[in-house]
């Protein structure tokens, strides 16, 4: 996706500690004809070690066209903690954050929203729907401008 | 501690002592002063009679002087003593003999003291007579026989002795005098200090009772603190636990969904795969019979197919499990999530309510050819979200359970008591034997023919709801002629509705 808009290709950032979750959601991204590469971790601290490297302060992750997909369930801390660190770091505040999580409680939905998350959606059992939902999430991939680094 | 009815019993006992020793010195008092009374008039006549005795002493010698001057100078001025004398004396041994009346003693010296003075006089009115007869030697003969002056010895003896008896008596009776005084005095001292002393004794155990009951009331009111303190803790016990087991099913139904997504996503996985599984064994297979020249197909083909079905089989049983569960799970999600959400209560217009949920299913009963008839219902002060799921389920559940050999009927009906306003739907439908009268509200259970789609949760939560809004849910019903569903919610919302939840 948009690799016409910078040089580097987006990089899709998947923060899911189900690793069969994990692999269902590779497998429909790239069956959506998304070829950008994604880096996987299945806990917190590695995912923000990674994101905001090991000083914390995001600078890291600076410069770099970057999409989170973020499971709100993790086994180390929440996904909402990981959701407000991101939109209040100065580098990171302009990734786009989608959460994809089994919960579809209106108020964590609403609480993510207020943390400034970009995309919400709930992890349907059917997995037609699931399939479809990721398939989706793929497609716009493909249309959505990640803001291009300075 | 005494027991109370002893308590009682010594304060009643005291203050009777208490009056009882008033009476006694009451009466003990009014007779020492009487007795003082009759001692000091006793006293008094004896001095008045010493008195009295020496008067007429005085008189006699007077009227003695009297005469004799009279014989010196024969002047008849000198007797006007004399003649006062006789009537003066006579009044005063009449006094006497008033005051003497209650002694003995006293009479017999009044009346010596009378028949001397008596034979004086006579003595000296005779010496007088003879004088005034001109036989002055004779009369001064007769004095100087001294008759007159052994009559006033006598008499001045007798006058003595009575006056010294008097003297003594009057002292007996001023020390009986004294002796009542003080007696008076101590008996009235000794009553002061008692009735002081049972009075102190009183207020001792007046305070002693004050203070015993203040003990008691101060228990009392800390075993009431007390009490309501553990009222309290157990109401948050209650609510602690209630939100536990909310959270749990929270949690639970939550974290079960997670494997599920997956079981589904790689079931379909598989499915997906069969295709090109099974296209392969074709493939190998039909190869395989082309080399060995065999032809195509025949009893090759037969277990490939049995092969696919059963696989088909397995993969559509992994499936409807699945949607199962997922429904399962949704229902304890939504149940939990019920549980949680916070009532908004005001004022309902039930009328409004019940139209607006009738006209939703004004297609489905349409449908089912059933009339629905709504009477006028009592407004009530509740959540209206949770009122419009409560009927709205025992809508939907009477129009889902009718029969097939007559048109379904549903009633609404709704009226006051003093306290609760109470909502009825009733129906003609297939009814619920008694039986399944409580398994009908419990979760995932249902009852009777189980020919309709539902997960068996609709009444749970009804009953749920009800509860929490602080209302009952009533079941009446009869086997194949209808059931009537009871709602009763209070008519004004209170905070203790939530912590009966």
């Amino acid at each position: 996706m948009n690799s016409r808009m910078s040089e580097l290709p987006v990089e899709i950032v998947m923060i899911e500690d189900d690793e069969g979750h994990a692999r269902l959601i590779e497998k429909n991204i790239r069956r959506a004809g998304v070829n950008n590469p994604i880096s996987p971790f299945a806990n917190g601290t590695d995912a923000m070690t990674y994101l905001f490297g090991a000083d914390g302060s995001g600078l890291a992750s600076k410069g770099k066209p970057l999409l989170v997909l973020l499971d709100l369930n993790l086994p180390d801390m929440t996904g909402v903690e990981i959701l407000g660190r991101i939109k209040s770091n100065e580098h990171l505040k302009r990734v786009p954050v989608v959460v994809l999580t089994t919960t579809d409680d209106a108020l964590e939905i609403q609480r993510c929203y207020d943390l400034g998350c970009n995309v919400y959606i709930t992890k349907p059992v059917n997995y037609d729907s699931f399939a479809n939902a990721i398939r989706q999430l793929g497609l716009f991939f493909s249309v959505i401008q990640v803001p291009s680094p300075h | 501690m005494l027991p109370r009815w002893r308590f009682l019993n010594l304060q009643a006992l005291l203050l009777g002592i208490g009056f009882l020793l008033l009476v006694g010195i009451s009466a003990a008092t009014i007779y020492l002063v009487e007795r003082s009374a009759s001692d000091s008039k006793q006293l008094t006549d004896t001095l008045s009679i010493e008195d009295k005795l020496s008067d007429i002493q005085l008189t006699v010698r007077r009227a003695e002087s009297s005469q004799r001057g009279y014989l010196l100078t024969n002047d008849r001025t000198y007797l006007e003593d004399f003649r006062d004398a006789e009537p003066e004396t006579r009044d005063t041994i009449a006094e006497i003999r008033e005051l003497a009346k209650t002694s003995a003693t006293r009479q017999t010296t009044i009346d010596r003291v009378d028949e001397l003075v008596t034979g004086k006089f006579r003595e000296m009115q005779r010496i007088i007579a003879l004088n005034e007869q001109g036989q002055r030697r004779e009369a001064l003969l007769q004095v100087r026989q001294g008759e007159g002056r052994r009559i006033m010895t006598e008499l001045r003896d007798v006058i003595d002795q009575a006056i010294e008896q008097e003297s003594n008596l009057a002292e007996v009776r001023a020390k009986s005098s004294r002796n009542t005084s003080n007696l008076l005095l101590f008996v009235s001292l000794a009553g002061a200090l008692l009735i002081v002393g049972i009075g102190a004794l009183s207020i001792l155990l007046v305070q002693r009772n004050y203070r015993r009951a203040e003990a008691a009331r101060s228990e009392l009111a800390a075993t009431n603190a007390n009490l309501e303190r553990i009222v309290e803790y157990r109401t948050e016990d209650l609510t602690e636990a209630n939100e536990e087991i909310q959270r749990f099913a929270y949690i639970v139904s939550h974290d079960l969904r997670s494997p599920l997504v997956n079981i589904m996503g790689f079931t379909s996985e598989l499915e997906t795969l069969r295709q090109d599984i099974f296209q392969e064994i074709e493939r190998l297979a039909g190869e395989l019979a082309a080399t060995q020249g065999a032809e195509p197909g025949g009893e090759e083909k037969v277990p490939v197919q049995q092969l696919g079905a059963e696989f088909d089989e397995a993969i559509g049983f992994i499936k409807t499990s699945i949607d199962n569960m997922d429904r399962l799970i949704n229902a304890v999600l939504k149940l939990s999530r019920e549980g949680r959400r916070q009532f908004h209560p005001e004022t309902v217009d039930m009328d409004a309510l019940i139209a607006s949920l009738v006209e939703t299913v004004t297609h489905r009963a349409a449908e089912l050819q059933a009339t629905l008839r709504v009477e006028s219902l009592p407004a009530v002060e509740t959540d209206p979200l949770a009122a419009q799921q409560i009927f709205g389920n025992l809508i939907d559940n009477a129009l889902k359970y009718g029969r097939d050999d007559e048109k379904l009927q549903i009633e609404i009906r709704g009226r006051l008591t003093a306290t609760h306003a109470i909502y009825e739907v009733q129906d003609n439908g297939r009814g619920i034997d008694r039986a399944d009268f409580q398994r009908v509200f419990e979760l995932f259970r249902r009852a009777g023919r189980q020919d309709r789609p539902g997960e068996g949760i609709g009444l749970a939560h009804v009953r749920a709801l009800v509860r929490r809004l602080g209302g009952t849910m009533g079941l009446t019903s009869e086997l194949g002629k209808g059931s009537t569903f009871t709602v009763t919610l209070p008519r004004r919302w209170s905070a203790a509705n939530r912590s009966a939840a």
